[in-house]
């Protein structure tokens, strides 16, 4: 939680350039993101990738210097940069060695890293960017929106504006005017140019050949035309050979664009030549007479030497994981204050600009996990914000007000009964007549602001199963991990998984010193905690030895089935128990599938139903049919809702540390579920329910909010 | 492995056609260079300059546009050496950007994606394609493959055996017409590249 990040939500949600932009968008990122699946084998070509990544990167310092030789060999010239200044200052001495005056440059995220442009323009050179959504930024002296988009928040009448001026010409606001007066106003510019400067998508070592991707053309033009290209290059770019290249170009195009390939793929390898007079070549052919290769390192290394961080390297920089995050869609890229945005970029921003940058970029992520579903290489963006947490937890301490919360009250079941005990006399004054509280003081206004909580009823789910901890059935021995928000605020809806599970002939126990699954204090990067309580929760559960733990909460399933083992990794002894106990973690849904599979199928119902998929069960546990199967088992009609998976804007602490920001999240998937025209909405997760019903309480909605074993508990 | 080259043809005439481009299978040498004529004059082509192109001088593309009052220039430098020198350069550019119609020979044709690949050392094989005012491609079809990764080994196998050495200065992949992103309902509009994009793939092989 930051007071800078804060205010800064404020800002980008007020900001009605950015909010209606991405209202517009969003169905071209919808589009972008199906385009990029079909008629392929996305999990396959994304595997591959990330394979080709690992190895090009594990055996990087030979693919730089076999890079280096070929390129050498074909007459370019190379710099390797330390850092950002000092590819800065090669390439505007080499400007002032061959009287550059001019320059023309085709889209570089390295050179925004870098601020090469504004470093060249200082020292009076003129630059002009070619890519026309970089012009269009250039124009208007704004910082990008959007990664591979930075104009995407600059309206249509505000480019026509822009481009008038800069062509001299009035135009009209349509597309085809606008562009055909691009392309006439930074033809000029081309010819005029002393030097063109590129960035590289893929640089192959066996070769020396620099690949780059345009849609426009202009890509072509900044490397052949000027008598000087100079070509930046981030050394995680390098791969070994085309064919591994080629394996990104699978899915680079598709997942930045939605389509199958670019229009214009340039492999460089050395500057033109002539073949003149037989067998001799001469040097300068009608292209670029000179080529200088700037590699660039500014922490590539040091990302490359961190066992957790090195994934981040293996990022094609396509920006499909900012199409889908709820929290860039509501807040735009500007919020994340420097050149990379979204989950992948807190993690570069970290390394490339420095941790301190990155400390308030960290608090953003929900860990909805979306980015995760659809990056090209598959990399594990969400893990990697855990760890960083950890990181800066780990470097710089925690609060006082969160080292108690943390590291006292959440450690200790009896500490934290305690905590709710205390609160619940303290919410008494704020407590209406339907047992709801829509208002609290300082500082949790904003939070019900935003949902109408439930108050915290006198008896926990603990107190009301004290008879329930012991296994009760010999034939299966189903243990019952109820999680904090079941166990505090819906205690009645784990008598309601007992009753439901009693009519498949399965009796529940509750082992009585189960405690919090640890995902705050994990996702808040206090690993001290999050050890522990997985600790407490093995011991508590294994000693029963049960056949299966059911979940209503799959936060704490995903805890319990993914993350303990990993956390105890370290730990043989421990590791082991984790493993046995992570086989036996199920969904509700899922158990009474698992269990009764061949049950009838019920009378339909009357009543019209959606469901909506949390995060965690979803995409952390890979389960999304289960639910729906049972439901109609059930006989109840389930109707898809637009955006089922997206997230409810719950986010564990995004909704009591950024509740504007939760707000914004929950308000679009409240208008996915009203448009779905239902009279209720099931989920298998307690904390969406929590979420759910109190947005659409707020909003007066009518429709109804249930877990689906409230819902087969409640409708017979 | 017998390739379907009728297959391919298909292929990649509906990959290219998607991606923006205007694709004729020309049934033999004078289907070619009659439909290029016609194009031609429908444009309005006064000045068409052409990259080195064997394929060309075999179907007589030239010498047909010539007869018809279209004036042709060859971009290969030394052609202009031998008269003009240094001056070359900037000449040979200006005839590029004064073109109506660049004419380029790709030697791959990647079916799977409408893709076609153009080799080169001297750049100006680049130029021919990006700055007239219309682009057209010439391709016989036994050059086409079925993927990307086809595509890869035949380049390989090209820079060996005809350039000696392990990749030529400038290879460029080109698929159906520029067009950008960036401008909200820009996808069919035109960028920086040339209005149109043609292909005409010479059906050389009949009946495999």
């Amino acid at each position: 939680m930051s007071k800078e990040m804060a205010k800064r939500i404020h800002e980008a949600l007020l900001d009605k350039r950015i909010q209606a932009a991405f209202q517009t968008w969003e169905p071209i990122l919808k589009f972008i993101s199906q385009a990029a699946r079909e008629g392929i084998d996305f999990e396959a070509s994304r595997q591959k990738i990330h394979d080709v990544k690992e190895k090009s990167i594990s055996s990087l310092p030979q693919l730089i210097e076999q890079f280096k030789r070929e390129a050498i060999d074909a007459g370019a010239s190379i710099y390797e940069a330390k850092n950002g200044a000092d590819a800065n200052k090669y390439v505007l001495k080499l400007a002032h060695k061959q009287n550059v005056k001019r320059v023309v440059k085709s889209s570089s995220i390295l050179a925004r890293e870098i601020g090469l442009r504004k470093y060249l323009e200082k020292s009076g050179i003129e630059v002009v960017e070619t890519d026309v959504g970089d012009w269009i930024i250039q124009l208007a002296d704004e910082k990008p929106a959007h990664m591979t988009a930075p104009n995407a928040h600059i309206t249509i009448e505000q480019v026509t504006e822009l481009l008038s001026k800069a062509s001299g010409e009035k135009l009209e606001p349509e597309p085809q005017a606008l562009l055909n007066a691009t392309r006439r106003t930074l033809r000029q510019a081309f010819l005029a140019a002393d030097m063109g400067i590129s960035g590289t998508n893929i640089a192959v070592a066996e070769t020396g050949t620099i690949m780059i991707l345009t849609n426009e053309g202009n890509g072509c033009m900044t490397t052949t035309l000027p008598r000087i290209h100079v070509a930046l290059v981030g050394i995680e770019k390098l791969v070994s050979t085309l064919e591994d290249a080629t394996v990104i170009l699978r899915l680079l195009s598709r997942s930045n664009m939605g389509m199958k390939m670019p229009v214009y793929i340039s492999h460089i390898t050395g500057p033109s030549i002539t073949n003149a007079f037989h067998d001799a070549t001469i040097a300068g052919g009608q292209g670029p007479t000179e080529m200088h290769i700037v590699l660039v390192d500014n922490g590539r290394n040091e990302i490359r030497e961190s066992v957790e961080f090195r994934e981040a390297l293996y990022c094609i920089k396509c920006g499909a994981c900012l199409n889908v995050c709820p929290v860039f869609r509501s807040l735009g890229g500007q919020t994340y204050g420097y050149i990379y945005q979204g989950g992948i970029g807190t993690i570069l921003t970290a390394f490339l600009h420095g941790m301190d940058k990155a400390k308030d970029l960290a608090s953003l992520c929900m860990g909805c996990m979306a980015c995760k579903d659809v990056c090209p290489a598959d990399i594990d963006i969400p893990g990697m914000i855990t760890d960083l947490r950890a990181k800066i937890v780990g470097e710089g301490g925690l609060s006082w007000i969160n080292n108690l919360a943390y590291r006292s009250v959440l450690k200790n079941p009896s500490s934290l009964d305690r905590s709710i005990k205390i609160a619940s006399y303290l919410q008494r004054p704020f407590v209406d007549k339907d047992s709801m509280i829509r208002r609290l003081p300082y500082p949790l206004g904003p939070l019900s602001q935003t949902i109408t909580l439930p108050s915290l009823p006198a008896s926990t789910l603990r107190d009301r199963l004290k008879g329930y901890s012991e296994p009760r059935s010999t034939k299966q021995k189903v243990a019952f991990y109820a999680g904090c928000v079941a166990n505090y605020f819906y205690p009645e809806l784990g008598e309601e998984v007992i009753d439901v599970l009693r009519k498949y002939d399965l009796e529940l126990y509750f082992p009585p010193e189960q405690a919090c699954c640890g995902a705050p204090a994990l996702y808040e990067g206090v690993i001290d905690t999050s050890l522990s309580l997985a600790k407490t929760n093995i011991a508590a559960i294994e000693k029963t030895i049960p056949d299966y733990i059911v979940t209503v909460c799959p936060g704490c399933a995903v805890m319990l089935q993914k993350e303990y083992p990993r956390l105890l990794a370290n730990e043989p002894g421990w590791k082991q128990r984790a493993d046995a106990m992570a086989c036996k973690v199920r969904d509700f849904s899922q158990l009474i599938l698992e269990l009764s599979p061949s049950s009838g199928k019920k009378a339909p119902r009357s009543v019209r139903v959606t469901y909506h998929d949390p995060c965690y069960l979803r995409r952390g546990m890979g389960i999304c049919q289960e639910p729906r199967q049972l439901l109609e088992r059930e006989g109840f009609e389930v109707v898809e809702m637009e955006d089922s998976e997206a997230c409810c804007g719950f986010g564990g602490r995004t909704v009591l540390e950024y509740p504007e920001l939760s707000n914004s999240v929950l308000q679009r998937k409240l208008d996915k579920i009203q448009a779905a025209g239902v009279d209720l909405v099931v989920t298998n997760c307690v904390p969406c329910v929590l979420q759910l019903r109190g947005g659409l309480d707020k909003r007066k909605g009518k429709t109804k909010v249930m877990h689906s074993a409230e819902l087969l508990a409640t409708q017979d | 492995m017998v390739i379907e080259f009728t297959g391919l043809v298909e292929q990649l005439k509906n990959e290219a056609t998607n991606a923006g481009a205007l694709v004729y299978v020309a049934s033999d040498a004078e289907d070619a260079r009659n439909y290029v004529l016609k194009l031609a004059q429908e444009h309005i082509v006064k000045l068409a300059v052409k990259s080195d192109s064997m394929l060309a001088q075999e179907i007589g593309l030239r010498q047909h546009l010539e007869k018809s009052g279209i004036e042709v220039k060859e971009t290969e430098i030394m052609e202009w050496w031998a008269q003009l020198g240094n001056a070359a350069y900037d000449t040979l550019r200006q005839h590029y950007i004064n073109a109506d119609l660049g004419i380029s020979e790709a030697n791959i044709g990647i079916a799977e994606t409408g893709t076609l690949t153009i080799m080169g050392n001297e750049g100006n094989e680049r130029l021919a394609a990006i700055l007239p005012r219309i682009h057209l491609t010439l391709i016989s079809s036994e050059n086409l493959v079925p993927t990307m990764e086809d595509a890869v080994a035949k380049l390989k196998s090209i820079s060996q055996s005809v350039l000696g050495r392990k990749m030529p200065r400038y290879v460029t992949y080109i698929t159906g017409r520029n067009t950008t992103g960036d401008i909200l309902g820009a996808l069919t509009a035109r960028a920086q590249g040339p209005e149109e994009e043609y292909i005409v793939i010479i059906n050389k092989v009949t009946n495999l």
